[in-house]
């Protein structure tokens, strides 16, 4: 145990909110080593998820989605811990996780599948090693677990998939409020008692949706973990490099067989909690405007234009991509078929169940019961 | 081309929105996503971004107005654009309402010639808005069903129905099965839904013969007999009740939603306890008499409630916790009254309040409640006159009611309730005599008032009506 980590509650930053640059005697290293382009990269990625974000905020307000989980403000906790991590390690989300989403390759289509209430799932989970969005809250916290468990059996008995890495990790998504749900204590003693790879990745965001931060606990969300007997650290989440360098630092452990570590990345959910509630209900604008300016990108982009490693060209270069995207996703909605009926049966069961067939064709039966538009009912 | 653009569900469910501001006007020109108007739905103000680029034809609805979801909102001529696509009215997701086109059938629906003619003009981008993904947005304005569904989702078929229990396919009663028949045939024969039905009708699924398939029972089946049964014990057959529709649906509002919001939010949170106690006022009613006739009273109501006032105001001042509001962890004993007044106005239920009432004089809180009662049912009465109450009074004697159990109004652990004061037989020294009287009782907040306190005001409350004398020591 890191004592000196316990009792320091001041998140672990690099990047101050002015964009100056303070060395980090653990955390630094992690950062010299990377490139121009590696460090563009980043920005590049929170910029596309907030203009994605927007546009998808617009589509629901137009009526093209059922609902928009924002997640602005959270852009570098999100892409500072996906960058830090490698292709083969497995992301269990929640459902605000867009920018992951997107650096792992998901396409806009494959994301708005489930907000427009078209497909359960839009995407295959093995394709991007990042499972399905996961909207009860902290169920997936005990996927990640179980996850990690099959690959602890694997390892043992030699029986790892083909293509499977053996240093692979599981990341563990979840929010400040979901810490609240008994499944993430059960999945926490799980992983520390089985000493399995996992990296809990806490997005504390201060709001869960109208219950704030200091309800849910009494002490810093990343002492939790040292209850179960595992190392947790707080991290800036508005600093794209802290949470890269924390991110990788924990990763390092993890891989050489360290059990699971916490990482609670302090940030601000800029938004509404989804297009369905109203922030201004529950929190006040000077807190709102407190936190703007903390912005992750700005602070981030000051950083960068001053070590001269992103030109104007560049930022106007990532702008057009960003419009690009956001032109893209609205046509994608727009293109977006709802699954059949079928499917939502088919895939319950490997093989045919005779209760879900039933259940099938009962439904199948109802639909087709509805008069055929403009058709004048008999009565 | 014009395109419309229809209000969306912003919030998962919503039925309807009302325009609070517009950002654009008539003549604009606009980019897809620019802001065009401020909308309130039940959740939240909502900033709508517009789908199209173009300029601003049309504002359809007005500030202050509110409409439907699905009702067209703006309509933007779209710059350049050729109407190329054949239109088509508004095609939802299954289930989703469709508010156009339905207006075919259902003339409930209201929908009027304008909602008919919008649906033509609807672009394709409309056409693909979500409408109603939530569970409110249902069954008014859904497609029509050709025939029922039934939910039968239990699969039986491997359950062994014996011969003989095969249901006679001629129209009318069959023969009872044979007794005790198999419980597959009772599955079979109707579904738990429509048995339940038949059993609240008061009839047997297995003496009905079944249109369903498979010769099941359905509900119709079960509704048909049942009206058949109704039919042949009533000669005639009047609709409705007296001139008018059948049902009529009222919105609810001022007063009105004010009293149910107070009422519920009393009735489920404050565990209520009433208790009441026959009183003998003659004296009480020889002194009105005496009041009324006193020049200084005249023009003011002299009621029982005004005794019953003063009567309130000793018996709380003994027994100080019915005079208190509950908070959870604390509560708030009051070293005052501001006793509530319910009055039944035009508008409905008003609760105005007279302000620190133990400082009044007889005359003056005569004069008080004079004023108060008739400014409510003006509708006079302000708001700052209806908080602050501490205990209130309700006289349903006016109403020739004798017993009565209120709610509390919010924040008060205690209302009185006053029956009607009649001449009755009473035992006065061992003797019948005819004495007027009245009924005393109240509903009070159990978590601060037990049945013995609530018991001991009002006999408090009863002691004065019944020697109004013992005021004046």
């Amino acid at each position: 145990m890191r004592g000196a980590d316990l009792a320091d509650p001041v998140p672990v930053q690099l990047l101050a909110e002015d964009g100056t640059f303070t060395e980090h005697p653990t955390f630094s290293r992690y950062i010299e080593g990377l490139d121009d382009e590696t460090l563009r990269e980043l920005y590049r990625h929170m910029v596309l998820e907030r203009r994605f974000d927007t546009e998808a905020t617009s589509l629901q307000r137009q009526g093209m989605l059922a609902l928009w989980v924002p997640a602005l403000g959270q852009e570098a906790a999100q892409t500072g811990v996906i960058a830090a991590l490698q292709p083969t390690d497995r992301v269990f989300p929640t459902y605000r996780e867009h920018a992951m989403a997107l650096y792992r390759g998901v396409k806009p289509e494959e994301l708005m599948g489930m907000f427009r209430a078209a497909t359960h799932t839009g995407w295959d989970p093995h394709k991007y090693n990042f499972n399905g969005y996961s909207v009860v809250l902290a169920s997936q916290v005990m996927h990640a677990v179980g996850w990690a468990m099959g690959i602890k059996q694997d390892l043992a008995t030699g029986a790892l998939d083909e293509g499977r890495a053996e240093d692979e990790l599981v990341v563990a998504c979840l929010g400040d409020g979901a810490t609240s749900q008994g499944d993430a204590h059960e999945s926490m003693v799980f992983a520390s008692s089985y000493e399995l790879p996992v990296l809990y990745f806490i997005q504390n965001n201060q709001w869960a949706i109208s219950v704030p931060q200091h309800t849910q606990s009494r002490v810093p969300l990343a002492h939790r973990a040292a209850g179960y007997g595992f190392e947790g650290l707080r991290v800036d989440g508005n600093d794209v490099l802290a949470t890269y360098a924390v991110t990788q630092y924990m990763a390092e452990q993890i891989r050489a067989g360290a059990g699971p570590k916490l990482v609670e990345a302090v940030t601000y959910r800029i938004g509404a909690h989804t297009t369905a509630d109203d922030p201004t209900k529950y929190r006040t604008q000077e807190e709102l405007e407190a936190w703007k300016r903390r912005d992750p990108i700005l602070r981030y982009r000051t950083w960068l234009e001053a070590q001269s490693i992103l030109t104007a060209e560049a930022t106007e270069q990532v702008d057009q991509e960003a419009a690009a995207l956001a032109k893209d996703l609205r046509a994608a909605v727009h293109s977006l078929e709802p699954i059949p009926l079928e499917r939502i049966f088919d895939t319950v069961y490997a093989e045919p169940h005779r209760q879900v067939e039933v259940e099938k064709a009962w439904l199948k039966d109802y639909e087709a019961g509805f008069a055929e538009e403009g058709q004048v009912s008999d009565k | 081309m014009s395109q419309t653009f229809n209000l969306p569900d912003v919030g998962e469910g919503l039925t309807e929105a009302e325009i609070v501001s517009w950002h654009v006007a008539k003549g604009d020109s606009v980019e897809v996503n620019d802001v065009i108007c401020e909308i309130e739905t039940a959740k939240s103000l909502v900033e709508l971004p517009v789908p199209f680029a173009g300029t601003v034809e049309e504002l359809v609805a007005g500030e202050g107005e509110t409409i439907e979801v699905g009702q067209p909102l703006i309509r933007i001529s779209a710059e350049g654009a050729a109407a190329d696509e054949p239109q088509r009215p508004t095609e939802p997701q299954a289930q989703a309402p469709d508010n156009g086109a339905a207006g075919a059938e259902a003339p409930s629906t209201g929908a009027s010639e304008a909602e008919q003619k919008t649906t033509d003009d609807v672009s394709e981008e409309q056409n693909q808005a979500l409408v109603g993904s939530g569970p409110k947005a249902d069954a008014p304005k859904a497609r029509p069903r050709t025939r029922p569904a039934e939910l039968d989702l239990v699969d039986i078929s491997d359950l062994d129905v014996p011969a003989g229990s095969q249901r006679s396919p001629v129209p009318g009663r069959t023969p009872s099965g044979p007794a005790g028949g198999a419980a597959a045939d009772v599955v079979r024969s109707a579904t738990p839904p429509v048995r339940a039905l038949a059993k609240r009708f008061g009839l047997d699924v297995a003496e009905l013969v079944g249109t369903g398939p498979a010769g099941r029972v359905t509900r119709q089946d079960v509704e048909a007999q049942a009206q058949q049964g109704a039919a042949a014990g009533s000669e005639t057959v009047d609709t409705t009740l007296s001139a008018g529709p059948r049902e009529e649906q009222v919105r609810v509002r001022g007063v009105r939603k004010a009293t149910a919001l107070n009422v519920s939010a009393s009735a489920s949170e404050v565990p209520h306890v009433s208790v009441f106690k026959e009183v003998d006022v003659t004296r009480t009613m020889e002194l009105r008499s005496a009041l009324r006739s006193d020049a200084s009273y005249q023009q003011l109501n002299v009621s029982p409630m005004l005794f019953a006032a003063q009567a309130i105001i000793w018996a709380a001042k003994r027994n100080r916790q019915v005079n208190a509001t509950w908070h959870g962890s604390h509560y708030t004993l009051c070293n005052y009254v501001n006793l509530g007044i319910a009055a039944a106005t035009p508008r409905g239920l008003v609760v105005p309040v007279i302000h620190d009432a133990h400082a009044y004089t007889l005359q003056g809180l005569a004069a008080a409640i004079t004023a108060l009662t008739a400014d409510a049912r003006e509708g006079k009465t302000t708001p700052a006159q209806m908080q602050g109450g501490t205990i209130s009074i309700t006289n349903i004697g006016s109403l020739g009611l004798d017993f009565g159990t209120p709610i509390l109004p919010p924040g008060q652990a205690t209302i009185v309730v006053l029956g009607a004061v009649r001449t009755k037989p009473w035992i006065v020294d061992g003797n019948i005599v005819p004495r007027q009287v009245m009924t005393i009782g109240g509903s009070f907040d159990h978590r601060l008032i037990d049945g013995d306190l609530a018991g001991a005001f009002i006999s408090d409350v009863a002691t004065i009506m019944e020697q109004p004398g013992l005021l004046i020591s």
